[in-house]
């Protein structure tokens, strides 16, 4: 449960999250989850959340999408993430907030976008040619949202040749190659980076409630497991791996509030850029740590964990790896006149190039 | 384990602002030595002035000499104060943990007598705890405090005491009988008392801050005990909220980051610009846990689990970026530089092997975290 202090304006739903959370949690188990690997998107899984309204949470229903907050967004990615859910609901959020920015109504049914790889070659004029990689959940989709120039390009993956395969967590993630597909274009000019923005926000809310998740797992699991006739847990060597787990999430978790609170009123760079740096870089340490606690276990298939630590590494490297960002928010750092006044400032701003 | 958002209002910008403001014209860059963090030079003079602004003392009861303000309010004051590597040293220990510890279990009398000096500057605490045998395992301390008329006589040696040489009190942690928690109190200790000697013991880097105390026969009047004979043990965990959880915990190294940060990284290319962003990524992170912990503390909460998860890995941070930047120099900083920024790196490598030992050790602390973490 989630609670924000009197001193912001803003805070999370407890009613909601008790919701997604019970939601998620019986409806996403193991079984569903390593049955979606083979079998892809399990559709009665999502037709139950989009009884809800779940998708387009965090869309305004003016638009068609289901009402509430960015808030309400994180609290429900956040409730999914923690159970592994294999549901595109990150990509159908992003596709209709791009739509939404671009004046355009919230596609219907199952959207996704493309993050932008270097090794994209679309490119429209009245149509769109060319080749979008690595999409998430692509062949699910009924729609791509993506940024061509200024614009938000809405494509029909009907009109697509789809290709093969997955990220690291068994998810599907493809190309989509359109020659001459038409489009829809939204009238206004968007910020060209309101993509990266809201996809490295997301995947790094997503991370940081699976590193709940795999703290919470460990430290049961440790606390059950016996050698040398005691529990595990009781030495000190693996009590070190449970702190880590639990610095590493905690760390994580309040970085991700800090900027979704920021990010009601405001674009706040910095603060995402600084969030997916560090949510990125926990989420690895947090994969050792726990897996090391675990022993083999963790290593199987059978077992709950790898379905979250494989999670873990496919988001980490979406919408921003490390380097880049690091490097990013150094240049934008060397060029501010103060390292510690930019810590200090509740609205930190940074000159930064992409 | 979680932590609450949370940023400063607008009243804490305007304090903010306000230090500021005097620290610019107060600390003029190359007027006084910089110092890392807590570890700050020794400057009465430097203490009283901000004092004198209300700064020291914060969180203290009005009523004797105190500010009657916010454990956040403190802690925008400490972190400019931080930032600027400014000479802390002299009324550190008393303004972040005796004073706030001697307002929570003092006499009354005892607080009209050392609060009002701690929120002036004037006195300087300094916290005897370990003794030669005894460092983590603070139950096992031997120096004695015994019944004597009117007070105590103490008897014993006290080790690593930090800043004992110009302080003007030491809160001291004693034997009052054999029963191993229950059987330790901490008196209040003038520094001048008869038979009280305080021996420097040099440090890596040639400083002279660590010292030795021992008591021989010293005399503490029972005005002088800080709550119930045995609630020592008690008070000390009281403590640790705030020494632990705190922007000094991650900030050690900061006026050495801020100069490189502005003045060097981004000669040294992509892999230096990727360390910085790395490294600014991680204090505002940090940042955010010490506020969160103060508002828990303004809030009537103890978070002591809390702190302790943070100091752990704050303190590991803070010596991972005493190597990034070194690495970046391309050559070992030299300790008589004449820029004072190398030369304050220089004694950064040598000491911050200490920052994680200091406030009880990381192994510790673990054991701190984790039994916290299954209540
Ligand atoms: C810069 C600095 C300033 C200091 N200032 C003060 C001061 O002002 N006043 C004061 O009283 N003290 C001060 N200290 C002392 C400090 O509190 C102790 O050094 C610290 O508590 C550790 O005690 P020790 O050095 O005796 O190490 P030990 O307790 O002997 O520990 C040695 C090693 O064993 C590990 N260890 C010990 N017990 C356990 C356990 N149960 N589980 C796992 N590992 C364990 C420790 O983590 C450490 O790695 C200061 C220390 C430093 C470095």
């Amino acid at each position: 449960m989630n609670s924000v202090s009197q001193h912001n304006d803003y805070a999370f739903d407890a009613d909601l999250e008790a919701m997604v959370e019970q939601f998620f949690a019986e409806k996403s188990d193991a079984d569903v989850v390593a049955k979606a690997e083979v079998e892809g998107l399990p559709t009665g899984l999502w037709d139950a959340a989009v009884e809800l309204g779940l998708p387009l949470v965090g869309l305004p229903e003016s638009a068609g999408g289901s009402g509430g907050s960015l808030l309400d967004a994180v609290t429900v990615q956040r409730a999914a993430a923690r159970h592994a859910a294999p549901l595109p609901l990150a990509e159908t959020y992003l596709a209709g907030r791009l739509a939404v920015a671009a004046g355009l109504p919230v596609p219907a049914g199952i959207a996704t976008t493309a993050p932008g790889s270097h090794r994209d070659t679309a490119t429209f004029d009245v149509t769109v040619s060319g080749t979008l990689y690595d999409v998430p959940w692509a062949g699910a989709a009924a729609v791509v949202a993506v940024i061509l120039g200024d614009r938000v390009v809405i494509l029909n993956v009907a009109d697509a040749e789809v290709g093969d395969g997955t990220d690291l967590a068994g998810q599907p993630r493809q190309s989509l190659t359109f020659t001459g597909a038409p489009a829809v274009i939204g009238e206004n000019p968007v910020d060209v980076r309101l993509l990266s923005r809201l996809g490295a926000f997301l995947r790094s809310v997503q991370m940081a409630a699976a590193m709940e998740a795999v703290s919470t797992l460990t430290q049961r699991y440790v606390s059950e497991r016996v050698q040398f006739g005691r529990p595990v847990a009781q030495f000190q060597a693996v009590q070190q791996h449970i702190v880590t787990l639990a610095q590493m999430a905690s760390m994580s978790t309040l970085a991700v509030d800090r900027t979704a609170i920021a990010l009601n009123t405001r674009e706040a760079e910095f603060e995402v850029l600084a969030t997916k740096l560090v949510v990125s870089q926990n989420a690895l340490l947090s994969v050792r740590a726990a897996h090391q606690a675990h022993g083999a276990i963790g290593m199987t298939q059978e077992y709950r964990l790898q379905q979250l630590t494989r999670r873990l590494h496919a988001w980490r490297c979406e919408f921003g790896d490390e380097i880049a960002l690091a490097v990013q928010l150094g240049r934008g750092v060397s060029a501010s006149p103060s390292l510690p006044r930019l810590l200090t400032d509740p609205h930190p701003t940074l000159e930064l190039t992409s | 384990m979680r932590f609450d958002a949370t940023e400063l209002t607008a009243e804490e910008l305007d304090l903010q602002a306000e230090v500021r403001e005097y620290l610019d014209k107060r600390l003029t860059p190359g007027s006084y030595p910089l110092g890392l963090g807590m570890s700050g030079a020794v400057d009465p003079e430097f203490s009283r002035d901000i004092g004198s602004r209300g700064w020291l003392g914060m969180s203290l009861p009005q009523k004797y000499g105190g500010g009657g303000r916010s454990a956040v309010d403190r802690l925008v004051v400490v972190e400019e104060l931080l930032a600027r590597g400014a000479p802390v040293g002299y009324h550190w220990i008393g303004d972040r943990q005796s004073g706030p510890s001697i307002a929570a279990n003092g006499t009354e009398e005892q607080k009209q007598h050392f609060l009002p000096g701690i929120a002036r500057g004037e006195f300087s605490f300094s916290i005897g705890m370990s003794e030669p045998d005894s460092g983590s395992d603070l139950a096992s301390l031997r120096t004695r405090a015994e019944r004597v008329d009117g007070g105590w006589k103490v008897n014993g040696t006290k080790i690593w005491t930090t800043g004992a040489f110009h302080a003007t009190h030491i809160l001291a942690l004693l034997r009052t009988s054999a029963d191993k928690h229950s059987g330790l109190t901490q008196l209040i200790i003038d520094r001048h008392s008869e038979g009280l000697t305080v021996s420097p013991i040099p440090f890596i880097d040639g400083s002279e801050d660590f010292c030795e105390v021992s008591f021989q026969d010293v005399f503490v009047p029972d005005s002088r005990r800080l709550g119930d004979v045995g609630a020592g043990w008690g008070q000390n965990t009281g403590e640790l909220a705030l020494e632990r959880g705190g922007v000094d915990r991650w900030m050690s190294l900061m006026p050495v980051l801020e100069h490189w940060a502005a003045h060097q990284a981004a000669d040294g290319g992509p892999a230096a610009l990727a360390d910085l962003g790395s490294i600014t990524a991680r204090c505002w992170a940090f940042r955010g846990m010490s506020l969160s912990i103060a508002r828990m503390v303004d809030a009537g909460r103890s978070p002591v689990t809390e702190a302790a998860l943070i100091k752990e890995m704050a303190t590991r941070f803070e010596q991972d970026c005493v190597a990034v930047v070194s690495r970046h120099l391309g050559r070992a900083p030299d300790l008589a530089s004449e820029d004072p920024y190398e030369s304050l790196l220089a004694r950064a490598v040598l000491v911050a092997p200490s920052w994680s030992i200091r406030g009880g050790t990381n192994e510790i602390l673990r054991t701190v975290i984790v039994k916290g973490l299954n209540r």
